[in-house]
C-alpha cells in the first residue's frame, strides 16, 4: 500500500489536505491516498481488484482536482476504496502549453461497512485556495474537500 | 479598501468601494455578537459576488454566513435575467440540500421513555453514512422520471401523499429539468443513493416543540405545545454533487468564452441566456427534483417505521408534512425593482426562501400567515419554525437564513472532543444520538455550531422572518 503522507488543514465548515512528495507523481499519489484516508482506515482495504483512471486538465493544478474528483466518483458510484495507486503516464507542463493528462491504476476493494470503519463522505474536490507549486526540495499541494 | 459600516443593529454594509470590481454594496445580516465569529474570507466572498455581471439589487448574506466555495454560506443574490449570470457557486455542491418538517398527533411524554429503541427503528430504516445503499433500485424509465417529476414520482410509487406535494416548496418539483444535461456519471452516482440521508451536516430529529410565540399561526400549521415533530435535513446526494463538479468545468470554459474576470474559479459562472448556463439551469433543476424525492422517500419510511413501533395508524399518527424549504437552489422569481416588477434568477446558498402573506407561490392553507420556514440547529440545542415577511420581499428578495452556522472547523471539534464521550454526553441533555460516522458525533457536536436562537434572533428582529415556534431534540441519527 501507499503509506498516505498528509495533514489535515482547518476549514470552518470542511475539511483541507496539505500534502508534499519528491515528486509530482508523488504529490498525486499522496493526495489520493489522503481522500481514501479521508473516507475510512486505509489499512484495513484489500487489494483485490484495480480501477483505472484517465484525466486531462489545461493545467497541472486543474488536472490535481480531476484526478481526485475521478476518486470521489469511483467511491461513490461502485464504493471503491483504494490501497495502492500506481502513477502511469504523467505529462505536466508547468508553463502550460501542452495539456496536462495523467493515467493511474488503482488497486483495492469495495467499501464494506461491516469490515470498513465509516468515516466522511466527500462530496468533492475544489478548487477553492488550491495550491500545487514545486518547491526547493520537491512538490507541495494543498486540496480542500467540501464534505 | 473601505472598513464595513454598521447600518443598524442587524445590517453591516460591505459598501462598493471594499473591493475593486463591485458592482453594488454588500449588506450581511448580523448583531455586534455575531459580527465577531465573522470571517474575512466570507466577507471577501459577499463582495466577490458584488463584481459579477448583471447583479440586481445588494449581495447579500444571513446572519449564519461562513466561508463557502465561490459565494458564501448563508448568501444569497440575484440577476438579471438578459445581462446576468446564472453560477454553480451560487447554489453549492449539493444543490437543493433543504430541510422538510412533519407534524404528528403524539406527545413529548409518550414518546421519551421509548426514545432508545424509536431512534434504533429509525437507524435502521433510514440508509446513512459512507457505504450505504438505498432502498431503492431506479429501472432506465424511472431515473429519468424522478429527475422530471422530483417528490411527484415519489408519491406516485405511493412514497407519500398529494397533500406532501401540496405543502413542499415549489411542489416538490421544478419545472425546466432536462435529463439530457446530466453527465452518464452523474447517472451513475445518483443511481443507488436515492434514498439516503448522507453524512457531514444531514440528519433526520425527532424533536418537541418547546415553544409557541406565535399560536394563531402555529395553529393554521397543526402545531401545539410539547407535540413531537420529524425534522429532515439532505439534498440531491452524490447526483447532485456531481452535476455541480461537471458544471464548473463547463461554467469555467464559458466564463472565459463570454469574457467574465473571474475573481475566483469557484465563481465559474456564465450569462444566464446563454446555451451553457441553460444547460446547467436544466441540470440543476433535475437536482433538485432528485433531492425532492430524496426527502419524499425518507419522509415515507420514517411514517412506517412510527406507525409500526407505536403500533398506530397513519390516521392516528397524523404524520403530515408542516413543509419542505430548498436551502441551496436557483430559481426564476418575480421581484419589484424600483417599483416596477422583474423576473430575477435569484441564488440562494445555505439561504431560505421567505415569502410574504398572499404570495401566490404559497399553498392556500398558508397564504394568510405567510410561507414556512424550516431552521435547523445543531443536535444539541433547538430548531425554529419561522414564517416569511414582506419586509423580506422588499429587502432581501424573500430570503432568510437557514441554520446556525459553524464555528468550529471539523478538525477542531474531533480535537476539542478527544477524550469526551460525546454520544453520552448527550443522553445526559435528554438527546439520543445514533451515527454512522466513527468522528460524525464529535464533528457534529454542539459547540461546533454558532447558537441558533442568536441567528434566528437577528432575522426576527431586522424583520425577514417571524417567530413561531421553536423545536427542541430529543433523539438524532446522522451519516
Amino acid at each position: 500500500m501507499n503509506k498516505a503522507r498528509f495533514s489535515i488543514l482547518d476549514i470552518s465548515g470542511d475539511i483541507g489536505i496539505s500534502t508534499a512528495g519528491a515528486t509530482l507523481p508523488d504529490v498525486f499519489v499522496n493526495a489520493g491516498m489522503a481522500l481514501y484516508s479521508l473516507s475510512t482506515d486505509v489499512d484495513a482495504v484489500q487489494e483485490q481488484f484495480a480501477r483505472e483512471v484517465h484525466v486531462e486538465a489545461d493545467t497541472c493544478d486543474v488536472l490535481l482536482i480531476r484526478f481526485l474528483n475521478e476518486l470521489i466518483f469511483l467511491l461513490e458510484s461502485e464504493w471503491f476504496v483504494g490501497h495502492r495507486i500506481e502513477i502511469g503516464a504523467m505529462q505536466c507542463d508547468l508553463q502550460g502549453g501542452k495539456p496536462a493528462v495523467l493515467s493511474a491504476r488503482i488497486q483495492g476493494e469495495e467499501f464494506s461497512p461491516d469490515r470498513h470503519e465509516r468515516r466522511l463522505l466527500l462530496k468533492a474536490a475544489t478548487y477553492h485556495k488550491l495550491r500545487l507549486e514545486q518547491q526547493k526540495d520537491g512538490w507541495y499541494a494543498e486540496v480542500i474537500f467540501d464534505i | 479598501m473601505a472598513e464595513l459600516k454598521r447600518i443598524d443593529a442587524y445590517r453591516l454594509l460591505v459598501p462598493r468601494d471594499y473591493k475593486e470590481g463591485m458592482r453594488t454594496d454588500g449588506i450581511i445580516f448580523v448583531d455586534e455578537h455575531l459580527q465577531k465569529d465573522l470571517e474575512k474570507g466570507a466577507i471577501d466572498q459577499v463582495a466577490n459576488v458584488a463584481t459579477l455581471p448583471g447583479i440586481v439589487g445588494r449581495s447579500m448574506a444571513m446572519p449564519d454566513i461562513h466561508t463557502g466555495y465561490g459565494f458564501p454560506i448563508g448568501g444569497v443574490a440575484a440577476f438579471d435575467m438578459k445581462d446576468g449570470v446564472l453560477s454553480p457557486g451560487g447554489v453549492g455542491y449539493d444543490i437543493n440540500c433543504g430541510v422538510r418538517l412533519i407534524r404528528s398527533n403524539l406527545i413529548k411524554a409518550e414518546v421519551m421513555p421509548k426514545m432508545s429503541e424509536l431512534v434504533d427503528a429509525l437507524y435502521k430504516a433510514i440508509p446513512s453514512g459512507v457505504g450505504s445503499k438505498g432502498r431503492i433500485r431506479l429501472n432506465e424509465r424511472d431515473r429519468e422520471r424522478i429527475l422530471l417529476k422530483g417528490a411527484r414520482w415519489a408519491v406516485e410509487q405511493a412514497y407519500g401523499s398529494q397533500t406532501d406535494l401540496e405543502n413542499a416548496e415549489s411542489g416538490g418539483c421544478m419545472t425546466g429539468a432536462d435529463p439530457s444535461s446530466i453527465s452518464a456519471k452523474a447517472y451513475e452516482r445518483g443511481l443507488a443513493q436515492q434514498g439516503t440521508l448522507g453524512s457531514g451536516n444531514h440528519f433526520l430529529e425527532v424533536q418537541y416543540v418547546d415553544e409557541i410565540y406565535d399560536e394563531a399561526a402555529a395553529g393554521v400549521m397543526g402545531i401545539f405545545q410539547h407535540q413531537i415533530t420529524v425534522m429532515i435535513h439532505t439534498g440531491s446526494r452524490g447526483f447532485g454533487h456531481q452535476v455541480c463538479t461537471d458544471y464548473l468545468e463547463v461554467m469555467g470554459r464559458a466564463a472565459e468564452k463570454y469574457n467574465i474576470q473571474l475573481l475566483d474559479r469557484e465563481l465559474a459562472c456564465a450569462p444566464f441566456s446563454s446555451p451553457e448556463a441553460q444547460d446547467y439551469f436544466g441540470a440543476m433543476n433535475a437536482s433538485a427534483n432528485y433531492a425532492w424525492a430524496n426527502r419524499q422517500c425518507l419522509t415515507h419510511w420514517t411514517r412506517e417505521a412510527f406507525y409500526a413501533f407505536f403500533r398506530v395508524s397513519p390516521r392516528e399518527a397524523g404524520m403530515s408534512l408542516i413543509y419542505d424549504v430548498a436551502h441551496n437552489i436557483a430559481k426564476i422569481e418575480e421581484h419589484l425593482i424600483g417599483g416596477v416588477r422583474q423576473k430575477l434568477v435569484v441564488h440562494r446558498k445555505g439561504c431560505t426562501r421567505a415569502f410574504p402573506p398572499d404570495h401566490p407561490d404559497l399553498p392556500d392553507r398558508y397564504r394568510a400567515i405567510g410561507q414556512p420556514v424550516l431552521i435547523p440547529g445543531d443536535m444539541g440545542r433547538a430548531s425554529y419554525i419561522l414564517l416569511g415577511t414582506q419586509k423580506a420581499m422588499d429587502e432581501t428578495f424573500g430570503s432568510t437564513c437557514h441554520g446556525a452556522g459553524r464555528l468550529l472547523s471539523r478538525h477542531q471539534a474531533v480535537r476539542q472532543a478527544k477524550g469526551r464521550a460525546i454520544r453520552r454526553e448527550m443522553e445526559d441533555r435528554g438527546v439520543v444520538v445514533r451515527a454512522a460516522g466513527r468522528e460524525t458525533l464529535a464533528e457534529e457536536m454542539p459547540e461546533a455550531y454558532k447558537n441558533i436562537s442568536n441567528v434566528v434572533d437577528v432575522v426576527h428582529d431586522a424583520g425577514i422572518s417571524k417567530k413561531v415556534a421553536r423545536l427542541r431534540p430529543l433523539g438524532v441519527i446522522k451519516g
